[in-house]
């Protein structure tokens, strides 16, 4: 357990370096908060007989999507590792006496967070600053709040489970386009970073509903905004740890069926 | 010109060697781009209109701006991503040679996987087309067509303007992004929703509303002015100071060396 918490550590202090990076990303991320505010907002400007949240509700939800963006993206593709699965090196990795399954598990949840480290408090501070609707609001009440957190925490571990997927894929089709482009296409649809579920044509709704893609922000920020009731908040958690371990061990064993006829590419 | 046909010729040429990794990168790109449209139509199955736009007439105009898009895509490839032209020290290759070199850089590159963006916009802009019940003159048609000629003029200035910046920074820089990803994003809408400040930037700045914006509203039937019908002409002014950055910046280029 002790090495994959170095590995952790590793890749977290690696990622603190990248602090340029950050900058330009936070101010991407904002600008990005704003666009899709404004398009809402013309829309809400014009007719809101069929709302399904309303207006301040849908800008925290927008918000918490641009600030904790690094941790829920799903177009996370893991340059190192994807290199590896490519090159060959991961025969290197097949030295180690441990487990790659988890060293890149690891690794990945590592990287995710040292982003969110860096990003995390200057994005709510500015975003805290701005005037009434395009600030967010509190949720209804503490119970909202503190399931908002624990869903969110394993809505990490559940992304973080789709996205270590990426480079065994690539491992297995040496390839880190078509498949896994297809997958983190659909992973973006379907887990509200597009638009939120709520918006989605009921056909579609009723999709995502059956998909683990829902549990990993469109959960947690809809508990917050008090847009899920708590009830149905805590059945979810139940939800998203199945989910959870579901891909973990279907990443599992596919790492390893693959590892046992995998050929090195050169060297 | 030749050298640009036969080298976009040469990258389709190596393309198709790899067929089956193709027909998944296409089958890709039809999702990715299907998430872009996929929220407009979400949003009008909860909203009937915006600032009175309906589906079909706000479809028509975000059609129009992802055709000129997905063009360059393909077609200026090598613009889009010339930095790596210049990290990798390529870019020193086609000074040497007595060609021209916007030309050259053009065609340095081509992804042809945007073709399936092209292609769907294009089914967009007809089914948009149909539903909108617009008696379609030849005068429509033309209009229509200056619009796209004029979207692809558009997004070849913004990729000239940001390569530019390439011979400074050397990386591609991060405010691109914001130019032309997310000013993309607003002008996929009718400009006018927006507030006028946006509405004031998309315009004159970045030229989005002249492209898709007030001749749509004359193409609509909501103007009759045709000073609104032909306001995409003026793209080409941006042209010029565009070429003109990119020239000059080749002057100030210094080789990474690699």
């Amino acid at each position: 357990m002790k090495a994959y918490y170095t590995y952790f550590k590793l890749r977290f202090i690696t990622g603190l370096q990248y602090r340029q990076a950050a900058i330009a990303s936070i101010i991407t991320q904002l600008f990005f908060g704003f666009t899709y505010i404004f398009i809402y907002l013309a829309f809400y400007q014009s007719d809101t007989t069929h709302i399904p949240m309303e207006l301040n509700k849908l800008i925290t939800y927008i918000w918490f999507n641009q600030i904790f963006f690094s941790l829920i993206y799903q177009f996370y593709k893991d340059k190192e590792l994807i290199s590896l699965a490519k090159t060959g090196n991961i025969s290197y990795e097949l030295l180690r006496p441990k487990n790659i399954y988890f060293l890149w598990y690891f690794k990945i949840i590592g990287q995710r967070l040292s982003m969110l480290a860096l990003r995390f408090l200057p994005m709510l501070i500015v975003v805290l600053l701005l005037k009434k609707p395009y600030s967010l609001i509190a949720p209804p009440s503490l119970i909202n709040f503190f399931l908002f957190i624990i869903t969110l925490i394993f809505g990490t571990f559940l992304s973080t489970a789709l996205t270590t997927l990426y480079p065994i894929i690539t491992l297995k089709t040496l390839s880190d386009k078509g498949i896994v482009n297809i997958f983190i296409v659909m992973a973006d649809i379907f887990s509200g970073l597009v638009i939120p579920i709520p918006f989605f044509p009921t056909f579609l709704k009723n999709i995502s509903a059956l998909l683990p893609f829902q549990y990993i922000s469109d959960l947690p920020f809809r508990l917050y905004i008090g847009n899920i009731s708590v009830k149905t908040g805590f059945l979810s958690i139940f939800m998203q740890l199945i989910w959870t371990i579901i891909l973990i061990i279907s990443g599992y064993y596919l790492l390893k069926k693959t590892l046992k006829r995998v050929e090195i590419q050169g060297g | 010109m030749n050298i640009y046909f036969k080298s976009l010729k040469l990258h389709l040429k190596s393309l198709l060697e790899y067929k089956a990794s193709f027909i998944i990168s296409f089958l890709s790109q039809i999702l990715v781009f299907f998430s872009y449209y996929f929220v407009i139509v979400s949003l009008f199955s909860k909203f009937s209109n915006v600032k009175g736009f309906t589906l079909y007439e706000v479809l028509l105009c975000f059609s129009i701006i992802q055709i000129g898009f997905a063009f360059n895509e393909i077609f200026s490839r090598g613009i889009d991503t010339f930095e790596n032209l210049i990290i990798n020290g390529n870019f020193d290759r086609i000074l040497l040679r007595p060609k021209n070199i916007l030309l050259q850089a053009m065609a340095s590159d081509a992804d042809y996987v945007k073709a399936s963006r092209l292609i769907q916009a294009f089914i967009i802009l007809i089914i948009a087309l149909i539903n909108l019940k617009i008696k379609l003159t030849l005068f429509h048609i033309i209009l229509l067509l200056l619009m796209i000629i004029s979207s692809i003029i558009t997004f070849f200035c913004i990729f000239l303007v940001s390569a530019s910046f390439c011979f400074i920074t050397i990386q591609g820089l991060e405010a691109r992004n914001v130019l032309t990803a997310g000013g993309k994003e607003i002008a996929q809408y009718p400009i006018g929703i927006f507030k006028k400040n946006i509405a004031f930037i998309f315009t004159f700045i970045i030229p989005y509303g002249l492209v898709n914006y007030y001749p749509l509203l004359y193409f609509l039937g909501r103007v009759n002015k045709l000073s609104y019908a032909f306001s995409e002409l003026l793209v080409i002014f941006y042209l010029i100071p565009s070429i003109y950055i990119f020239y000059k910046g080749i002057k100030r280029y210094s080789s990474t060396g690699s």
